[in-house]
Protein backbone atom coordinates (compact mmCIF):
# COMPACT_ATOMS: atom_id res chain seq x y z
CA UNK A 1 0.00 0.00 0.00
CA UNK A 2 1.27 3.18 -0.96
CA UNK A 3 0.31 6.77 -0.16
CA UNK A 4 2.36 8.91 -2.79
CA UNK A 5 2.06 12.69 -3.25
CA UNK A 6 2.13 14.56 -6.78
CA UNK A 7 2.03 18.14 -7.55
CA UNK A 8 0.53 18.80 -3.81
CA UNK A 9 -2.05 15.72 -4.25
CA UNK A 10 -2.45 12.84 -2.95
CA UNK A 11 -2.35 9.14 -4.16
CA UNK A 12 -3.66 5.97 -2.66
CA UNK A 13 -2.33 3.12 -4.47
CA UNK A 14 -2.89 -1.01 -3.45
CA UNK A 15 -0.12 -3.47 -4.65
CA UNK A 16 -1.82 -6.90 -6.12
CA UNK A 17 0.16 -9.23 -7.46
CA UNK A 18 -0.37 -11.81 -10.35
CA UNK A 19 1.74 -14.35 -10.65
CA UNK A 20 5.31 -13.07 -10.26
CA UNK A 21 4.35 -9.95 -10.78
CA UNK A 22 3.30 -6.72 -8.54
CA UNK A 23 1.41 -3.60 -9.81
CA UNK A 24 0.05 -0.99 -8.60
CA UNK A 25 -4.17 -0.21 -8.61
CA UNK A 26 -5.30 3.45 -7.94
CA UNK A 27 -7.53 3.12 -5.06
CA UNK A 28 -8.37 7.06 -4.78
CA UNK A 29 -7.28 10.36 -3.84
CA UNK A 30 -7.30 13.35 -1.35
CA UNK A 31 -8.94 12.63 1.57
CA UNK A 32 -10.10 9.20 0.54
CA UNK A 33 -6.65 8.41 0.06
CA UNK A 34 -6.06 9.54 3.39
CA UNK A 35 -8.63 7.34 5.04
CA UNK A 36 -7.85 4.54 2.99
CA UNK A 37 -3.98 4.46 3.89
CA UNK A 38 -5.31 4.99 8.03
CA UNK A 39 -7.10 2.20 7.63
CA UNK A 40 -4.95 0.31 6.15
CA UNK A 41 -2.20 1.20 8.74
CA UNK A 42 -4.75 -0.22 11.36
CA UNK A 43 -5.60 -3.17 9.76
CA UNK A 44 -2.01 -4.28 9.30
CA UNK A 45 -1.42 -3.02 13.34
CA UNK A 46 -4.41 -5.39 14.30
CA UNK A 47 -3.47 -8.50 11.65
CA UNK A 48 0.82 -7.92 13.32
CA UNK A 49 -0.97 -8.49 17.05
CA UNK A 50 -3.12 -11.44 16.10
CA UNK A 51 -0.02 -13.16 14.90
CA UNK A 52 1.74 -12.35 17.62
CA UNK A 53 -0.71 -13.51 19.90
CA UNK A 54 -1.57 -16.58 17.60
CA UNK A 55 2.47 -17.01 17.88
CA UNK A 56 2.90 -16.74 21.78
CA UNK A 57 -0.50 -19.24 22.42
CA UNK A 58 1.51 -21.63 20.23
CA UNK A 59 4.55 -21.33 22.13
CA UNK A 60 2.85 -21.98 25.36
CA UNK A 61 0.99 -25.00 23.91
CA UNK A 62 4.55 -26.43 22.33
CA UNK A 63 5.81 -25.93 25.93
CA UNK A 64 3.18 -27.88 27.93
CA UNK A 65 3.68 -30.48 25.03
CA UNK A 66 7.24 -30.98 24.73
CA UNK A 67 6.99 -33.61 27.86
CA UNK A 68 3.98 -35.60 26.31
CA UNK A 69 5.49 -36.27 23.60
CA UNK A 70 9.20 -36.57 25.07
CA UNK A 71 6.69 -39.45 26.91
CA UNK A 72 5.07 -40.85 23.44
CA UNK A 73 8.58 -41.03 21.98
CA UNK A 74 10.19 -43.21 24.89
CA UNK A 75 7.43 -44.78 25.26
CA UNK A 76 7.13 -46.01 21.69
CA UNK A 77 10.65 -46.82 21.49
CA UNK A 78 10.39 -49.24 24.46
CA UNK A 79 7.38 -50.51 23.75
CA UNK A 80 9.23 -51.78 19.82
CA UNK A 81 12.46 -52.74 21.79
CA UNK A 82 9.97 -54.71 24.41
CA UNK A 83 8.16 -56.69 21.56
CA UNK A 84 11.19 -56.97 19.11
CA UNK A 85 13.08 -58.58 22.04
CA UNK A 86 10.47 -60.93 23.05
CA UNK A 87 10.34 -62.48 19.59
CA UNK A 88 7.53 -60.70 18.14
CA UNK A 89 7.65 -58.84 14.29
CA UNK A 90 5.90 -55.94 12.58
CA UNK A 91 3.81 -57.61 9.83
CA UNK A 92 1.79 -54.75 7.68
CA UNK A 93 1.20 -52.94 11.27
CA UNK A 94 0.22 -55.48 13.57
CA UNK A 95 2.54 -57.38 15.87
CA UNK A 96 3.40 -61.37 14.93
CA UNK A 97 5.15 -63.78 17.30
CA UNK A 98 7.81 -64.99 14.88
CA UNK A 99 8.08 -68.68 14.03
CA UNK A 100 10.51 -70.97 15.97
CA UNK A 101 11.49 -67.96 18.83
CA UNK A 102 11.63 -68.89 21.88
CA UNK A 103 8.96 -67.63 24.16
CA UNK A 104 9.73 -64.74 26.43
CA UNK A 105 7.35 -62.65 27.67
CA UNK A 106 7.55 -58.82 27.16
CA UNK A 107 6.89 -58.83 31.32
CA UNK A 108 10.31 -60.02 31.98
CA UNK A 109 11.91 -57.38 29.74
CA UNK B 1 15.34 -36.60 20.22
CA UNK B 2 14.09 -33.70 20.11
CA UNK B 3 15.43 -30.56 20.39
CA UNK B 4 14.88 -28.17 23.25
CA UNK B 5 12.63 -25.41 22.04
CA UNK B 6 12.73 -21.58 23.10
CA UNK B 7 10.39 -21.75 26.39
CA UNK B 8 10.85 -25.29 26.82
CA UNK B 9 10.39 -26.58 30.60
CA UNK B 10 13.90 -27.44 31.24
CA UNK B 11 14.96 -29.87 33.93
CA UNK B 12 12.43 -31.98 35.78
CA UNK B 13 10.29 -32.29 32.60
CA UNK B 14 13.28 -33.47 30.84
CA UNK B 15 14.97 -36.99 30.08
CA UNK B 16 18.58 -37.05 31.40
CA UNK B 17 20.78 -37.00 28.03
CA UNK B 18 21.58 -40.58 29.84
CA UNK B 19 18.44 -41.47 28.94
CA UNK B 20 18.24 -40.33 25.57
CA UNK B 21 21.77 -42.24 25.19
CA UNK B 22 20.46 -45.32 26.29
CA UNK B 23 16.95 -44.62 24.28
CA UNK B 24 19.08 -43.86 21.02
CA UNK B 25 20.73 -47.05 21.80
CA UNK B 26 17.69 -49.33 22.29
CA UNK B 27 16.19 -47.92 19.14
CA UNK B 28 19.09 -48.29 16.61
CA UNK B 29 19.62 -51.96 18.22
CA UNK B 30 15.69 -52.90 17.54
CA UNK B 31 15.89 -51.47 14.22
CA UNK B 32 18.81 -54.13 13.34
CA UNK B 33 17.27 -56.64 14.96
CA UNK B 34 14.03 -56.22 13.38
CA UNK B 35 15.79 -56.41 10.24
CA UNK B 36 17.03 -59.47 10.60
CA UNK B 37 20.28 -59.28 12.62
CA UNK B 38 20.18 -62.34 15.28
CA UNK B 39 23.12 -60.70 17.18
CA UNK B 40 21.31 -57.43 17.14
CA UNK B 41 18.26 -59.30 18.72
CA UNK B 42 20.45 -61.37 21.69
CA UNK B 43 21.79 -57.39 22.43
CA UNK B 44 18.22 -56.27 22.31
CA UNK B 45 17.78 -58.40 24.85
CA UNK B 46 20.38 -58.11 27.48
CA UNK B 47 20.17 -54.21 27.12
CA UNK B 48 15.68 -54.31 27.57
CA UNK B 49 16.91 -56.08 30.57
CA UNK B 50 19.79 -54.37 32.16
CA UNK B 51 18.57 -50.90 30.85
CA UNK B 52 14.54 -50.32 30.36
CA UNK B 53 13.47 -50.57 33.65
CA UNK B 54 15.51 -47.51 34.76
CA UNK B 55 14.62 -45.75 30.89
CA UNK B 56 10.94 -46.61 31.85
CA UNK B 57 10.85 -44.94 35.14
CA UNK B 58 12.21 -42.26 34.39
CA UNK B 59 10.21 -41.68 31.15
CA UNK B 60 6.97 -42.29 33.61
CA UNK B 61 8.04 -39.86 35.80
CA UNK B 62 8.18 -37.13 33.05
CA UNK B 63 4.90 -38.09 32.30
CA UNK B 64 3.23 -38.10 35.81
CA UNK B 65 5.27 -34.78 36.05
CA UNK B 66 3.94 -33.29 32.49
CA UNK B 67 0.29 -34.24 34.04
CA UNK B 68 0.42 -32.20 37.00
CA UNK B 69 1.41 -28.99 34.86
CA UNK B 70 -1.13 -29.87 32.26
CA UNK B 71 -3.94 -30.30 35.44
CA UNK B 72 -2.64 -26.80 36.71
CA UNK B 73 -3.01 -25.06 33.45
CA UNK B 74 -6.31 -26.68 33.31
CA UNK B 75 -7.49 -25.55 36.10
CA UNK B 76 -6.64 -21.95 35.78
CA UNK B 77 -5.50 -21.22 39.37
CA UNK B 78 -8.82 -22.78 40.56
CA UNK B 79 -7.48 -25.22 43.51
CA UNK B 80 -10.85 -27.32 43.86
CA UNK B 81 -10.73 -28.07 39.78
CA UNK B 82 -6.90 -28.57 40.47
CA UNK B 83 -7.11 -31.02 43.55
CA UNK B 84 -10.09 -32.71 41.08
CA UNK B 85 -7.76 -33.34 38.34
CA UNK B 86 -4.69 -34.47 40.05
CA UNK B 87 -7.32 -37.10 42.17
CA UNK B 88 -8.96 -37.83 38.60
CA UNK B 89 -5.62 -38.65 37.12
CA UNK B 90 -4.32 -41.22 39.90
CA UNK B 91 -7.80 -42.58 39.85
CA UNK B 92 -7.16 -43.34 35.92
CA UNK B 93 -3.44 -44.48 36.47
CA UNK B 94 -4.53 -46.71 38.95
CA UNK B 95 -7.50 -47.98 36.79
CA UNK B 96 -5.82 -48.14 33.45
CA UNK B 97 -2.80 -49.91 34.86
CA UNK B 98 -4.68 -52.83 37.07
CA UNK B 99 -3.07 -54.53 39.30
CA UNK B 100 0.46 -56.02 39.20
CA UNK B 101 0.83 -53.83 36.17
CA UNK B 102 4.74 -54.64 34.49
CA UNK B 103 7.20 -51.74 34.15
CA UNK B 104 6.06 -51.21 29.94
CA UNK B 105 2.39 -51.35 31.38
CA UNK B 106 2.94 -48.54 33.72
CA UNK B 107 4.86 -46.06 31.36
CA UNK B 108 2.03 -46.90 28.45
CA UNK B 109 -0.47 -45.97 31.15
CA UNK B 110 1.29 -43.26 31.96
CA UNK B 111 1.40 -41.91 28.40
CA UNK B 112 -2.63 -42.93 28.17
CA UNK B 113 -3.12 -40.78 30.73
CA UNK B 114 -0.87 -37.46 29.87
CA UNK B 115 -2.31 -37.61 26.38
CA UNK B 116 -6.02 -37.59 28.40
CA UNK B 117 -5.13 -34.51 30.46
CA UNK B 118 -3.37 -32.86 27.62
CA UNK B 119 -6.48 -33.62 25.19
CA UNK B 120 -8.80 -32.16 27.68
CA UNK B 121 -6.84 -28.91 28.23
CA UNK B 122 -7.19 -28.34 24.62
CA UNK B 123 -10.70 -29.15 24.56
CA UNK B 124 -11.28 -26.04 27.08
CA UNK B 125 -8.90 -23.44 25.44
CA UNK B 126 -10.32 -24.83 22.11
CA UNK B 127 -14.15 -24.61 22.97
CA UNK B 128 -13.67 -21.05 25.20
CA UNK B 129 -13.05 -19.49 22.19
CA UNK B 130 -16.21 -19.80 20.40
CA UNK B 131 -17.91 -18.81 23.76
CA UNK B 132 -19.97 -15.69 22.94
CA UNK B 133 -18.91 -13.82 26.43
CA UNK B 134 -14.84 -14.42 26.92
CA UNK B 135 -14.08 -13.41 31.06
CA UNK B 136 -13.00 -10.07 31.50
CA UNK B 137 -9.66 -8.99 29.72
CA UNK B 138 -9.38 -12.15 27.41
CA UNK B 139 -8.95 -10.90 23.79
CA UNK B 140 -10.94 -13.48 21.25
CA UNK B 141 -8.29 -15.55 19.28
CA UNK B 142 -7.66 -15.03 15.85
CA UNK B 143 -9.60 -17.41 13.30
CA UNK B 144 -5.97 -18.91 12.15
CA UNK B 145 -5.08 -19.70 15.72
CA UNK B 146 -8.18 -21.45 16.41
CA UNK B 147 -7.98 -23.68 13.44
CA UNK B 148 -4.08 -24.45 14.13
CA UNK B 149 -5.13 -25.09 18.13
CA UNK B 150 -7.92 -27.58 16.69
CA UNK B 151 -5.45 -28.96 14.96
CA UNK B 152 -3.21 -30.06 17.59
CA UNK B 153 -6.04 -31.61 19.06
CA UNK B 154 -6.78 -33.29 16.69
CA UNK B 155 -3.66 -35.01 16.81
CA UNK B 156 -3.45 -35.14 20.35
CA UNK B 157 -7.10 -37.24 20.19
CA UNK B 158 -5.54 -39.47 17.15
CA UNK B 159 -2.29 -40.11 19.69
CA UNK B 160 -4.25 -40.54 22.98
CA UNK B 161 -6.94 -43.23 20.95
CA UNK B 162 -3.88 -44.63 19.54
CA UNK B 163 -2.35 -45.05 22.75
CA UNK B 164 -5.13 -46.58 24.63
CA UNK B 165 -5.24 -49.34 21.50
CA UNK B 166 -1.21 -49.70 21.95
CA UNK B 167 -1.87 -50.59 25.69
CA UNK B 168 -4.88 -53.23 25.06
CA UNK B 169 -2.36 -55.12 22.07
CA UNK B 170 0.61 -55.47 24.36
CA UNK B 171 -1.97 -56.65 27.08
CA UNK B 172 -3.15 -59.20 24.30
CA UNK B 173 0.10 -59.93 23.51
CA UNK B 174 1.10 -60.30 27.15
CA UNK B 175 -2.04 -62.79 27.88
CA UNK B 176 -0.61 -65.11 24.95
CA UNK B 177 2.39 -65.53 26.42
CA UNK B 178 3.84 -67.58 29.66
CA UNK B 179 5.22 -65.09 31.87
CA UNK B 180 8.61 -65.02 33.07
CA UNK B 181 7.92 -62.04 35.93
CA UNK B 182 11.06 -59.95 36.79
CA UNK B 183 9.88 -58.23 39.74
CA UNK B 184 10.91 -54.03 39.12
CA UNK B 185 9.52 -52.00 40.96
CA UNK B 186 8.48 -48.55 40.09
CA UNK B 187 7.33 -45.88 41.90
CA UNK B 188 4.25 -44.33 41.58
CA UNK B 189 4.64 -41.27 43.83
CA UNK B 190 7.76 -40.46 42.38
CA UNK B 191 6.25 -37.36 40.73
CA UNK B 192 4.76 -35.93 43.44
Amino acid sequence: MTLERRDGNLYYYRSVRAGEKVRKVYEGSGELATIAHEREIMNRAVREHERRESAKGLERLETLMAPVEELCEAAEILLRAHLIASGYHRHKGEWRRARGEARTHPRSA
Amino acid sequence: MREAKPGHIPGALELSDETRDRLAELRAVSEKAEAGDKDARRELRRLVRSSSPEVIGRAADIGRRAGRILADTAAGGDPLVEEALYAKLDAMRVEIAGENPTPLEVLLTERVVSLWIFTALLEVLVSAQYHKRLSAGAERSSPSYIVQQSRILDSATRRYLAAMRELARVRKLQANTPAVQQNVQINLDNGR
